[in-house]
């Protein structure tokens, strides 16, 4: 048919060519479409499905004010996409590595990289579990065992150790996002983002802080760098702080970025529960001003005070010397990590005379005496079992037998001890229990112990004499406050509470603690007479005098224990203590002072009066005026009032 | 045969296989244009950007493609050296910095002020009728080493060297291509092609052989998992954009390679985001109608009155054809990468413009074929041998 333009040959030969190309075009379709797919299909999903966290808030710690002592502020983690940079805002690295605070070659050493992992060769995948992770030996014995293309090489070198890598990119990946320093204010992010710098850009976190510093800080405790929480309340209530992570599932595109319109699924995170003390930050405050006056008055090894309402058991305070700062924690040098313990509930110490009141109480409650039965306090020893135990020492000399109202008021070792055989052992320690000696207060948190109260079987000899007198005994400052509790709460060992209220995001309360006491220890008319008998210690006349209020009648006891210094008491190394509650007929607070070791002015003994008394009183003070204490029957004078708003009162 | 007036259709009893060829064209320009809204989309420029351009393009190809079907093209060989050489300075511009406009490291487009033009797709046409000419002139002479075919075989050198030196290798390749086939056409002895084509492979394997770097681009297609981070990313999220199509396609504008995964999505690679969004069907029907474009074509082909139309329509018909056949075997992973676009669907005035000009070809010859065989009018034999 053809005109002759061109041989039928060449028409054909050309026209099969044509058809054939064609013919395999579609071959080839079908193959890519249908056969191929699979292992396509799923390296396609891998490089578009996308799945991140949305990080919950975590809840917030008030006082019972409402003010805040743990938070969250938003702060701005930046990071690079080498893959977009531009040469033109070479000139601004400087700038930006002076905001960030990193040094300069250190960006420009991550903005040069643009390839996670070793290049991988056309010869195999064999090597693929070794590129996770890379160093600079392991790249160059990797470069020197593959042929790698020789501009591959350098760059191989000089590779610094790689962040762990995602499963994913095993296979040498483009880096599409590389962190650059830490995270940093939003003012800061602002000044970056201001350079405009292509690829260089800041994800928003959240940075757990603690506005008020060391205020509290044994209670709160604190969350470290890696969201942990450590310490304190933090890591106590984690459950109802951390809150649910939420996530979003969706596609990204080529740029790794979030598609929104093919987000497939959002899972909402859930904030937080909130926690609302019972703690009060200005009673907090007032217990940490004095503990740094004591700090810096006596240089102590240690000290506590401890403020809780006398009717419920909620803390209102809780100070340790020495302290640290919460938003510091990880600056606390490892010479002074025992800073970071809450030493109310893990500090063991002998109470001393403090423990008096858990015999007299026994006594008293068991009616085998009353304030006024009398004991000859004038004899050195006593027989017990048929041996001769002897009393432990007293300073002072009483000119006729000794009445109880006086044996405590005078804090008679004698005296008490002779009170406490009438117990027997068995009493006494179950009386010590009851007051909740030898087991953990159960606060919940900060590593508590029990302190050492041993059965009556093993007592020997001097425990008989000394146990009474509260020697041979360990206790923490906690389980003495609490045992003083007993007394101020009519005769109720209370629960000791810190946590008011479990609050949901929104703000509505889940949880409301409400008082809870573990038993009866004490009738109220023996609590009643007890009362009584320790405002003999603290009144004008007593020996606790300097814990006297004007126009308040204040209950309390002193104690000074002599430390164990190698295995022996010490006579130069003290604990001295007052816990004491007011006003002492209807009692609203209860405030314990301990200090270990307090270094008297010309080396003289420290006992509890000398150095607890006067803080107690202190702290006393500004609490009537911060909680508007009345005596029952009357108001306190309006300048004694005023001076303690003034931080005055000492 | 009576006279009938022009603009009639050669054979009104069957349909015109030109007929065929222009609704293939339509179909396949109206299913461009859907892609090609959906592929350009994510732009930066914005999601109309690339098909406001486009309607532009066929509106200029239109006129094009009507202006060439009234053309008397047997008159305008008189001036088929001037269009040679025309557009041989055309391609000289183009390397020239002021007037030619460098992309991505080529310059391939000239610079008209207040837009570009890709002056190598016009060429293409301009070689083909340049060389249908002269082979209509030299048809005695076919046998003729050096007028039969070392001139002719310059005159595709010369085009296809200026414009590898933009450098556009896809482009000059083709051009390369679809001179030879004309030339083979003409009937140029099969002892010279054998040994030009011998002298040709072997001049290129040493081209290539010489530069490791030029050898590894090459294969890498061969493997492609393997090199993804190295020069085949784009064709391996061309294949995985086949795979995710599969059968019936996700579905149009819904497909994801174009946003980001797939460059040139909607130029050169657009066939890729055909092929998600439509699946297996639509890709085998794009491949059957440029298929039965070249099938018309040649059967159209078997009444042309003479060698120069002979060769202008076959050389319209194989820039098509084999346009289409190189970029669906490029994006499929069959042919090393190289830019082209697919007719009538890649956004791209330049080659829309083109692809007008040949329809054009193709409708003015089956216009004015049917007057073959009436005496010679308007054809001056003086200078023309038929």
């Amino acid at each position: 048919m053809s005109k002759g333009f061109a041989s039928n040959s060449r028409i054909g030969l050309l026209a099969f060519g044509v058809l054939l190309s064609f013919g395999v075009l579609g071959v080839r379709l079908v193959d890519l479409h249908v056969f191929a797919g699979p292992s396509r299909l799923r390296a396609a999903s891998r490089a578009r499905s996308l799945s991140f966290p949305l990080p919950a808030q975590r809840g917030v710690i008030t006082d019972t004010l409402g003010n805040k002592l743990a938070m969250n502020v938003p702060e701005y983690q930046f990071g690079v996409d080498p893959q977009s940079l531009r040469s033109a805002d070479e000139g601004k690295w400087p700038e930006l590595a002076q905001l960030l605070q990193v040094p300069l070659a250190e960006i420009e050493e991550t903005f040069r990289r643009r390839v996670r992992g070793p290049a991988r060769t056309a010869t195999g995948p064999a090597d693929e579990s070794l590129t996770i992770r890379l160093n600079p030996a392991g790249s160059a014995a990797a470069a020197a065992a593959e042929p790698v293309e020789e501009e591959k090489l350098p760059a191989l070198a000089g590779l610094p150790p790689v962040e762990p890598a995602a499963p994913a990119a095993a296979e040498p990946a483009e880096i599409k996002w590389a962190k650059l320093g830490d995270p940093v204010q939003d003012f800061v992010r602002d000044q970056v983002m201001a350079l405009g710098i292509k690829g260089v850009y800041a994800n928003e976190t959240y940075r757990r802080v603690y506005p008020q510093k060391q205020l509290a800080a044994h209670l709160i405790g604190y969350v470290n760098k890696g969201s942990v929480p450590v310490a304190g309340l933090e890591a106590a209530y984690d459950y109802y702080l951390r809150g649910l992570n939420g996530w979003q599932e969706g596609e990204r595109d080529g740029r790794s970025r979030e598609m929104a319109q093919f987000r497939s699924r959002v899972v909402a995170p859930r904030n937080g529960y909130s926690l609302r003390l019972s703690l009060d930050s200005v009673i907090q405050q007032f217990v940490e001003d004095e503990l740094q006056s004591i700090a810096t008055q006596y240089q102590p090894a240690s000290a506590t005070i401890i403020v809780s309402d006398a009717r419920t058991g909620f803390l209102l305070a809780l100070g340790n010397y020495p302290t640290f700062n919460l938003n510091e924690y990880n600056l606390v040098p490892l010479s002074e990590q025992a800073s970071m313990k809450n030493i109310a509930v893990t500090n063991q110490l002998d109470p001393g005379s403090t423990f008096k009141i858990v015999t007299l109480s026994g006594v008293i409650n068991e009616g085998l005496v009353t304030s006024e039965s009398r004991f000859d306090t004038s004899r050195h020893t006593v027989l017990i079992d048929g041996k001769e135990v002897p009393f432990m020492e007293d300073d002072h000399h009483a000119d006729g037998p000794m009445s109880v109202a006086q044996i405590i008021a005078q804090s008679s070792n004698n005296g008490t001890a002779q009170l406490g055989l009438l117990l027997k052992k068995e009493g006494l320690y179950a009386y010590a229990r009851a007051f909740g000696f030898g087991e953990r207060t159960n606060l919940g948190f900060g590593g508590e112990i029990t302190g050492r109260l041993n059965r009556p079987e093993t007592w020997r000899g001097r425990d008989f004499t000394r146990i009474p007198a509260g020697y041979s005994v360990s206790v923490t400052p906690m389980q003495i406050h609490f045992a003083m509790g007993t007394i101020a709460s009519g005769g109720l060992l209370l629960q000791p509470q810190v946590v008011q209220e479990i609050l949901d995001p929104a703000g509505k309360p889940v949880f409301v603690a409400s008082t809870a006491s573990k038993r009866r220890v004490l009738s109220q008319s023996t609590a009643r007479t007890m009362a009584q008998l320790l405002m003999g210690v603290a009144s004008p006349e007593g020996p606790a005098k300097a814990a006297a209020i004007d126009g308040f009648q204040v209950a309390g006891k002193t104690g000074t224990a002599q430390k164990i210094i190698n295995k022996v008491y010490s006579t130069q190394n003290h604990i001295g203590s007052f816990s004491g509650f007011f006003p002492a007929t209807d009692p609203r607070v209860v405030v314990t002072v301990i200090v270990d070791d307090a270094k008297l002015p010309g080396g003289k003994v420290n006992y509890g009066a000398a150095v607890a008394v006067p803080s107690f009183r202190h702290v006393a003070n500004k609490l009537i005026s911060y909680l508007n204490i009345r005596p029952p029957g009357g108001a306190p004078p309006i300048g004694q009032r005023l001076a303690a708003v003034q931080g005055g009162g000492r | 045969m009576e006279f009938r007036p022009s603009s009639a259709p050669a054979r009104s009893a069957a349909i015109s296989p030109v007929t065929v060829i222009v609704v293939c064209a339509i179909t396949l320009s109206l299913l461009g244009l859907t892609v090609l809204f959906s592929a350009s989309a994510p732009s930066s420029s914005g999601p109309f950007f690339y098909l406001k351009k486009q309607l532009v393009g066929f509106v200029l190809a239109i006129t094009a493609c009507a202006v060439v079907s009234r053309m008397n093209l047997d008159y305008l060989r008189r001036y088929a050296w001037h269009i040679g050489i025309g557009f041989a300075v055309l391609l000289l511009l183009v390397l020239i910095p002021p007037f030619g406009k460098q992309v991505n490291g080529a310059r391939r487009w000239l610079n008209l002020g207040v837009t570009t033009l890709q002056v190598s797709e016009l060429a293409k046409f301009g070689l083909v009728f340049c060389l249908a000419h002269y082979l209509a002139l030299n048809q005695t002479r076919i046998a003729d080493l050096k007028r039969g075919f070392l001139y002719p075989l310059a005159m595709i050198g010369v085009f296809t060297a200026l414009i590898l030196k933009e450098p556009d290798y896809g482009t000059a390749a083709l051009t390369l291509a679809v001179g030879l086939l004309l030339l083979f056409l003409a009937g140029a002895r099969w002892r010279y092609i054998l040994p030009t084509l011998a002298l040709a492979v072997a001049g290129f394997a040493v081209l290539v052989a010489n530069n490791p770097n030029r050898l590894r681009r090459l294969l890498a297609y061969l493997d492609l998992e393997g090199n993804k981070t190295n020069g085949t990313y784009q064709l391996y999220q061309s294949l995985v954009a086949f795979a995710v199509g599969g059968g019936g396609g996700v579905g149009i504008g819904q497909g994801r390679q174009q946003i980001n995964f797939l460059p040139e999505a909607h130029t050169d690679f657009i066939f890729p985001v055909l092929g998600e969004e439509l699946g297996l069907g639509f890709t085998l029907a794009v491949v059957a109608l440029f298929t039965t474009i070249f099938i018309a074509g040649m059967i159209h082909l078997r009444r042309a009155p003479s060698l120069f139309q002979f060769l202008l329509t076959s050389g319209a018909l194989l820039l098509i054809c084999l346009q289409a056949i190189i970029n669906i075997g490029v994006v499929t992973g069959l042919l090393p990468t190289k830019g082209m676009s697919l007719p009538f669907i890649s956004a791209g005035v330049s080659n829309l413009l083109l692809m007008g000009i040949l329809l054009g070809v193709l409708i003015n010859s089956d216009r004015t074929w049917g007057r073959v065989t009436l005496p010679s009018r308007g054809l001056k034999l003086g200078t023309v041998a038929v």
